[in-house]
């Protein structure tokens, strides 16, 4: 009759023990379940442009399409670039490298505006004034029968480098 | 409070085996939601999604699936221990509850089997419907309700999913509140409760983690010969519908459980109550045990059926080795552009990709060998007519299956479309 007392409180333990391990089991399921996936970086070369129509002192606005692969879903999205013919054609993304907002070019001012935040970049993507930390990103370019061609890296992964 | 009681013996535990299940329920089903999409062009996608990339992914739906119908049976097995103790009298919340669970239980296996839009999932949702229509009087109007319209489609997947992981989930939240704040908390959360509760989610842990949860073909790939089953819990209904005729069905299917669950339900207020009771729960419980078995015996019997069944897991392995393939989630915005630049046309992509290849080139799966579209134009000469030609009727130009006419799919248009962009595939 001594150990009454510490069998009682062990065995008001059980139900909590047992409990915590169906949680554990489960939690450490759910954990690995909900773990984010990271995409892979995708290295295929997309058509800009042809290199006949890349001429002139401005720079030139095109549009890629880029597929992505998130999870379970391929979606294809589009990306604004600037072609500069006067730079050997180097290709910048017009993701802001401040918050990511959208560049556009001004012809008047001659320069690279954001709308978000007011950064300005110079015709060759050079950082003029603004919160941005520097120019506009040049994304890895080559040139295949007479088509310019670029990969598309995404800012997180551009700021990241 | 002791007097009316029994002395806690190892038979109350069936409740604390119910409370784990549940749990078990509520957590898996909510991690699943994280990742499925109750849409037509999308949750057969989001489910192999989950069975084959996520991980714990097959463990956690397994779970799910197959936690359902230990629930199912344990909710039962306790309904019949409540009854034997005469709960009815002394304990009248604990029978109520029990009686409901019951029902809520049942109608999530119902709804939920139609989740992963699989082949089986259409199927069955294809005789609840029947079910429904069956029903003397309001089986028109039932089954319109059950759809959301005059034919299963989205909205009815959309319906199916609110009902399993709302609507359910809310009232066996509410029962089981009412349950245990009715009631000694020392008395539901005993040892024995918390050890029998373990020890059957250690068992359904390790049957999940040795049998994968079944998937069956998408929709669009399902083939005449496809033998669907219903999950463990709903055995004995199925073979029962061999037995009876349309309307009849309809009654033993969907009429004939409610009155029971109502007449249990009242079982407290009424008079005779053991003889009510104990007819009721010896005769289902009986007809249970000897149809499931009955349908099992008749799958295995018959070398057709049971030859077909093989197939099926058969293709099922097969399906499960090949990796996942992710689908296009089209927005209208870029679509136009990438049919502009020379891509597929949406419905080649949801339609025929998934053997033809995403981009025409052809592919194996398992012994069937689909061939690539590359050159059709010039090898057996096929126009864009042909191709609209065969997509209705494949026979006619001498396909096989499991090649299928998509006239009830595709419109002319469409089928147009597609036509136009594979007569300019080269190799």
């Amino acid at each position: 009759m001594d150990h009454e007392p510490s069998r009682r409180s062990f065995l008001k333990l059980v139900p909590l023990g047992i409990l915590a391990g169906v949680f554990a089991s489960i939690g450490g399921a759910a954990f690995r379940f909900l773990r984010p996936k990271l995409s892979a970086a995708t290295d295929s070369w997309l058509d800009v442009a042809s290199i006949s129509e890349l001429t002139g002192p401005q720079p030139l606005s095109r549009k890629i399409v880029a597929e992505h692969i998130t999870g379970w879903a391929i979606t294809t999205e589009e990306h604004n670039v600037f072609v500069l013919p006067a730079k050997n054609n180097q290709v910048l993304s017009a993701v802001c490298p401040h918050e990511g907002c959208e560049v556009a070019w001004d012809q008047n001012t001659n320069r690279f505006s954001c709308p978000c935040h007011e950064s300005y970049f110079a015709a060759d993507g050079a950082r003029i004034s603004g919160p941005a930390p520097h120019g506009l990103d040049p994304l890895p370019m080559r040139v295949q029968d007479g088509k310019l061609q670029v990969q598309y890296v995404a800012k997180e992964q551009a700021t990241r480098a | 409070m002791t007097s009316t009681f029994e002395k806690a013996s190892w038979l109350e535990a069936t409740g604390g085996i119910v409370g784990v299940l549940l749990l078990v329920q509520f957590v898996t089903g909510v991690l699943l939601a994280f990742y499925y999409v109750p849409s037509v062009d999308h949750a057969y996608t989001t489910v192999s999604y989950i069975e084959k990339v996520i991980s714990s992914g097959a463990w956690v739906r397994s779970l799910h699936h197959y936690g359902s119908q230990w629930l199912s049976v344990f909710v039962f097995i306790h309904v019949i221990r409540l009854f034997l103790s005469r709960a009815y009298l002394t304990n009248k919340v604990q029978w109520i509850v029990g009686i409901l669970l019951l029902g809520l239980v049942m109608a999530a296996g119902g709804t939920g089997y139609s989740l992963p839009w699989d082949a089986r999932a259409f199927f069955s949702t294809r005789i609840a419907e029947g079910l429904m229509a069956g029903l003397p009087f309001v089986g028109g109007m039932a089954r319109l309700w059950l759809l959301g319209g005059s034919d299963i489609s989205t909205i009815t997947l959309s319906r199916f999913f609110a009902v399993h992981v709302l609507v359910i989930p809310g009232f066996v939240i509410a029962v089981v509140v009412w349950r245990v704040f009715r009631s000694n908390l020392a008395e539901i959360f005993g040892p024995r409760h918390a050890i029998a509760g373990g020890v059957v989610f250690l068992l359904l842990a390790l049957w999940s983690l040795k049998y994968r949860a079944p998937l069956g073909p998408s929709v669009v790939e399902v083939t005449a010969e496809y033998l669907p089953r219903p999950g463990a819990q709903f055995l004995w209904l199925y073979q029962s519908l061999k037995y009876l005729p349309g309307g009849l069905g309809s009654l033993a299917g969907v009429a004939l459980p409610g009155i029971v669950l109502l007449i249990l339900v009242l079982l407290p207020w009424l008079k005779r109550q053991r003889m009510i009771g104990g007819a009721i729960l010896g005769v289902g419980m009986v007809l249970i045990v000897v149809m499931t078995t009955a349908s099992y015996l008749s799958d295995l019997r018959d070398p057709k059926t049971s030859g077909q069944l093989a197939l099926q897991e058969a293709h099922e392995d097969v399906w499960r080795r090949n990796p996942f393939n992710p689908a296009p989630i089209t927005l209208a915005a870029t679509s136009a552009q990438e049919n502009a630049s020379g891509g597929p046309p949406v419905m080649y992509t949801k339609f025929c990709a998934n053997c033809h290849g995403p981009k025409g080139e052809g592919a194996r799966q398992g012994q069937l060998n689909f061939p690539p579209l590359l050159d059709v134009s010039t090898k057996p000469r096929r126009t864009v007519d042909d191709i609209v030609g065969l997509l209705k009727d494949p026979p006619a130009y001498g396909l096989e299956p499991p090649m299928r006419s998509f006239s009830n799919k595709l419109t002319e248009q469409q089928m147009r479309e597609i036509g136009e962009w594979i007569v300019k595939l080269k190799r």
